[in-house]
């Protein structure tokens, strides 16, 4: 019997780019002011920016760890996982634009952890879908080259 | 402007009530408040009650319903929402009905039933930011809180102890309040046994979601005068947003701005409410003897603590250590028991608070009650920045 390949599909479309050899998230910036946005933001939120000309951008793939949490338990819909829910990790990136990105976190080990320490942006499995297909979103994951 | 003082106060005792609406529950409360005052639903010439946003589309006009059910009587009646800030925002412009002199008596309230669990969004749109934090990064409320004070551990060095400890004297506090739905006394071990939601926050140090209500009937102060012989005046009343810039994440986003900042994360809008009440009152933070802060989580104590400026940043875990904050230590912190005792009630927990206070001031908190307080400052918060604080003296 033939099993269908699971099909890897990004669960929402249009936050980061996918299929890519490195793939970013997709934010936007205040070309007059230069403040940043995830996801992409209509407007510039700054109250001192006059001009807000805002355009689509991706954002750097490495940052620093600002703070992270385990979510021990299933947090509500929206949102959905693979049954049997097991505890996942997330974390807050600061990035060289200036800004702090959510994510969840390709670890659960808190020794991998730890403030300051230089992230990556990964596309990872969020959960599978009603159609076997395997659902993505962004994550960080502790670098390859360490703390920084 | 003329003065404005409270002239009664009740509330629904506070826990899990499946045999009651919110309506019921809102009408009791009111009920009190108006026994408390001297008055009779009749008098009542304007009503402001929070959204009571669990109970559907009828919850939109909360006050409209519990009117209903204490009878019709034709006053102006506004329903309001602010998340957490939802009932003392009520209470905002109950006071300013009052103080402008378009109204004499007013009463605010807030009531409402929640459901159990984490509080969750109710959008379906995929382009809504809320529906991007939970769908695509799990961020329940307290997520948000625990990635707060894991930062605040790094900058502070905030212990797990002294997380524990914020709880420990709550639940001293909540056991000898007959209104808390909690009234088990915590050891530190005990919380510190608790199982962990969000690292570092355990489910001890993690309010609960309740059903109850509060109610305060407001009044110019010559009448207030009129029908007690301990006035309490509402001294200040404020409402304030964030500013762009300062350094926390708004429950609802998924990015924001870095600062430049060296402290811990807090939240520019309960520094403004605060200030706000401050300058009204022309009373500072020394000044307070009773404080009712929005302790969501031991994390928020500890962050509100400095936000009115009762120490420094930093400071907060020294005094809670020093058992400064306790009844009868320096200033009384939480001395209801706290929304850790309580649990919240989105559109009700800034009348509780305020309650809270009035019974205090009044010297009615029994084995709660904080000797000699003249002023007592309350402060709640909502999500997407949104403060409220109340100010009251005898």
């Amino acid at each position: 019997m033939m099993i269908p390949t699971q099909k890897m599909v990004p669960a929402m479309e249009g936050l980061f780019t996918w299929p890519s050899e490195a793939p970013a998230l997709v934010g936007s910036r205040c070309r007059s002011c230069g403040t940043y946005a995830f996801p992409a933001y209509f407007t510039c939120i700054n109250p001192a920016c006059k001009e807000k000309r805002v355009e689509q951008t991706t954002l750097s793939r490495i940052g620093k760890l600002w703070s992270y949490t385990i979510h021990c338990y299933a947090p509500p819909p929206p949102f959905k996982f693979t049954q049997p829910f097991s505890p996942f990790g997330i974390g807050v990136v600061e990035l060289p634009e200036g800004l702090k990105v959510l994510g969840m976190l390709a670890t659960v080990d808190l020794n991998e952890l730890k403030v300051g320490c230089e992230m990556e942006l990964i596309i990872d499995k969020l959960c599978d879908d009603d159609d076997g297909n395997e659902l993505l979103t962004w994550k960080f994951a502790p670098s390859a080259g360490g703390s920084s | 402007m003329r003065e404005v003082g409270i002239l009664g106060v009740g509330a629904h005792r506070w826990g899990k009530f499946p045999n009651k609406t919110y309506v019921e529950i809102g009408y009791d409360a009111c009920k009190l408040a108006i026994e408390d005052a001297g008055v009779s639903w009749t008098d009542i010439q304007a009503m402001t009650c929070g959204i009571a946003y669990i109970g559907g589309v009828g919850g939109l006009v909360a006050g409209h319903q519990v009117a209903y059910a204490l009878g019709e009587t034709g006053i102006p009646i506004l329903n309001v929402f602010n998340a957490c800030a939802t009932s003392t925002s009520a209470m905002r412009e109950a006071y300013l009905l009052v103080a402008s002199g378009c109204h004499d008596i007013v009463l605010a309230l807030g009531a409402d039933k929640s459901p159990d669990g984490f509080l969750s969004g109710n959008s379906q749109d995929p382009l809504d930011p809320e529906y991007v934090r939970f769908r695509m990064v799990g961020l329940s409320n307290p997520a948000y809180w625990a990635l707060e004070c894991r930062r605040r551990m790094e900058v502070y060095g905030t212990t797990e102890e002294d997380l524990a400890r914020i709880k420990v004297k709550a639940s001293k506090a909540g056991a000898l309040n007959p209104n808390a739905r909690f009234r088990r006394q915590y050891t530190l071990e005990e919380v510190l046994l608790s199982p962990m939601v969000c690292d570092p926050l355990r489910l001890l140090e993690i309010c609960a979601t309740s059903d109850g209500a509060a109610a305060v009937i407001l009044a110019s102060m010559d009448k207030v005068r009129q029908h007690t012989s301990k006035p309490i005046k509402v001294a200040g009343v404020s409402l304030a947003s964030s500013k762009f810039g300062d350094p926390a994440v708004r429950v609802l986003t998924v990015s924001a701005p870095a600062d430049a900042s060296a402290s811990a994360p807090f939240m520019s809008e309960s520094v403004i409410a605060a200030q706000m009440v401050y300058e009204q009152a022309g009373i500072g933070p020394e000044d307070l003897d009773i404080v009712e802060l929005p302790d969501n989580s031991s994390w928020h104590e500890l962050v509100y603590m400095e936000n009115i400026g009762l120490c420094k940043r930093g400071e907060a875990e020294r005094l809670i250590r020093a058992g400064a904050t306790e009844i009868g230590g320096k200033v009384a912190v939480c001395p209801s028991g706290g929304a850790s005792s309580f649990g919240e009630v989105v559109p009700a927990q800034g009348l509780l608070q305020v309650h809270e206070n009035v019974i205090q001031l009044r010297g009615q908190a029994g084995p709660r009650q904080v000797d000699g307080a003249k002023v007592a400052f309350s402060q709640v918060y909502g999500m997407q920045g949104n403060n409220s604080a109340v100010l009251l003296v005898t």
